[in-house]
């Protein structure tokens, strides 16, 4: 193709969208629509996989060290444990600390805890494993109660069970989404696409009639649907993105310090923002491209 | 220059729209195509453009039988042939000067020569003052004669009119016949199916007469028959 011709598909295309400006305009108002729904549902399903991910590592093992173990040898047990998978922080609490800290939360009785200072201390050294996921309890408990230095480990199986199905519940629930809403969104443009080539279909059989080519004709409602696709996934892009950050304004002043509620806080904006404006350039442009030239096809065939 | 050998059109319906149809059109020549609704104008048209094929027999264009062409030679075959219909056929989307003008950027035509031919062109079919206007924005003699010039600019060797006047009143319909006129005397050759009797009468040029898909009479200078 000459190069001169090229310029010309390029006017022909934004010649078209300008002077059917109506029906562009439509267009791009219906791809944009089918966009910004799957946005909002795009970044809902970011913001249930970082809860679940937040669930998941609510996940605890504790553990007692034998009364025997000395502090040297408790901190080798400690770094030899974060050497397990899944393991990605360990909280120790020395005998000392535990008593000081029950202590402290008896207040005024806490005389009562005076006569086991010490020697006497009747309490074992503890450990809190943060586990990433429910994947690896079992493993870690294996090791644990493999290790000689250990002697009770406490974990409710339950409450990991459920964990890690809720997590999972709300993964799938995400994706499941994210799926249809894509499908949904690509037949929303397919079809807006094919009404402005269906309402050109008499010009197409013009232009072959005077001896264009296919690729000729095929061109310019190519571009078109690239440029409407671009415009209508930037405003959406826009949309969904404003729309997030005048929510993440008002939930921030919302939860407070509360830990549990840090849990459902908002991902922040850079966190979404390409994964989201990447699907919306590639369906919106995408879709719109491939969407015109399968149209065109159909009415070239004369 | 155009020969039709032996034709016979079946549409997949099973309509015989023609049956074993032979004529010859020579270089420059001037050839109205009349008979009744139905007769088979329209087809005989459509398989010189190759928007139908032949059932059997075969029709050449140019010394050429286009039965043979392959898919991708039609859009070449087409820029030789300029047609006008009934209905004009402009894009709607483009003005007088820009449906001219496409039809040279179709064939690659520089820019300078699309800048010099088609004001002229547009001139010669007395369109000068409304290159700019849209389609919608003329009357149908006007519409018409902006088609004759679409389809002349690229000089082609022939020019297909399928009821050009069809839609037009008689008066204006005769301004159409002289656009058509003079272009065949520029050397192209026409080839006009029509039945407005009156227009045929006037012009004394050849008539084939098709009747329910077979050619009943070809005469020079002849006249309009209805029904013989
Ligand atoms: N696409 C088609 N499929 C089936 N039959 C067709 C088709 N096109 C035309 N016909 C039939 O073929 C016959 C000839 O039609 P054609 O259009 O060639 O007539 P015509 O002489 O141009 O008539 P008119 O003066 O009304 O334009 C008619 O009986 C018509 O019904
Ligand atoms: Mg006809």
């Amino acid at each position: 193709m000459r190069i001169r011709t090229f310029r010309k598909l390029c006017r022909d295309a934004i010649q078209n969208i300008s002077r059917n400006r109506v029906m562009s305009l439509a267009s791009i108002i219906a791809v944009m629509s089918a966009l910004f729904i799957l946005g909002a549902i795009l970044v809902l399903a970011f913001n249930l996989n970082h809860i679940a991910g937040g669930i998941e590592s609510k996940i605890e093992i504790t553990a007692f060290l034998d009364p025997s173990v000395d502090n040297p040898k408790a901190e080798a047990i400690v770094e030899e444990l974060k050497r397990l998978d899944g393991v990605y922080e360990i909280e120790y609490i020395s005998k000392e600390e535990g008593l000081a800290e029950w202590k402290r939360d008896l207040g005024d009785k806490g005389d009562l805890l005076d006569g086991y200072m010490g020697q006497a201390n009747p309490l074992p050294d503890k450990l809190i494993l943060n586990i990433e996921n429910p994947e690896y309890v079992e493993d870690i408990i294996m090791k644990l109660d493999a290790m000689p230095r250990v002697d009770k480990v406490n974990y409710s199986k339950e409450v990991v069970d459920t964990i890690g199905r809720v997590a999972n519940i709300i993964r799938t629930a995400g994706l499941i989404m994210v799926i249809l809403l894509v499908i949904l969104a690509m037949i929303i443009i397919n079809n807006t696409i094919r009404m402005t080539v269906y309402s050109r279909r008499r010009e197409i059989n013009i232009m072959k009639y005077i001896g264009a080519t296919d690729s000729y004709i095929r061109w310019p409602f190519i571009l078109e649907g690239l440029i409407l696709g671009l415009v209508a996934a930037l405003f959406a892009g826009g949309l969904v993105f404003g729309g997030y950050i005048l929510l993440l304004n008002k939930s921030g002043t919302m939860f407070g310090g509360s830990s549990l509620l840090n849990l459902f806080r908002l991902l922040p904006v850079e966190a979404v923002m390409y994964d989201i404006g990447l699907v919306f350039l590639l369906v919106g442009t995408g879709v719109g491209v491939i969407a015109s030239a399968l149209s065109v096809r159909k009415h070239l065939r004369v | 220059m155009i020969q039709f050998k032996n034709v016979t059109k079946i549409y997949p319906d099973g309509t015989k729209a023609l049956s074993d149809i032979s004529f010859n059109v020579g270089s420059g020549e001037f050839v109205f195509l009349v008979g009744a609704s139905g007769a088979g104008k329209t087809t005989a048209v459509k398989l010189i453009t190759k928007e139908i094929e032949p059932t059997q027999g075969g029709v050449s264009v140019n010394g050429r039988d286009i039965t043979k062409l392959k898919k991708r030679e039609i859009p070449h075959h087409r820029r030789g042939l300029g047609v006008v219909f009934q209905d004009f056929r402009l894009l709607p989307d483009k003005t007088i000067y820009e449906n001219v003008a496409f039809a040279m950027e179709i064939v690659e035509a520089r820019d300078r020569d699309i800048r010099r031919q088609v004001p002229g062109i547009l001139a010669m079919v007395g369109l000068g003052s409304k290159a700019d206007c849209f389609p919608d924005q003329l009357s149908g003699g006007e519409q018409q004669r902006a088609s004759l010039a679409r389809a002349i600019v690229n000089n082609p060797s022939v020019l297909l009119a399928d009821e050009p006047t069809g839609n037009l009143d008689m008066e204006t319909a005769m301004d159409i016949m002289k656009v058509i006129n003079m272009i065949n005397h520029r050397g192209t050759t026409v080839i006009m199916a029509t039945h407005a009797g009156e227009i045929v009468n006037a012009m004394k040029k050849r008539v084939i007469t098709f009747k329910k898909g077979v050619i009943i009479s070809d005469r020079e200078k002849g006249g309009y028959y209805n029904e013989d």
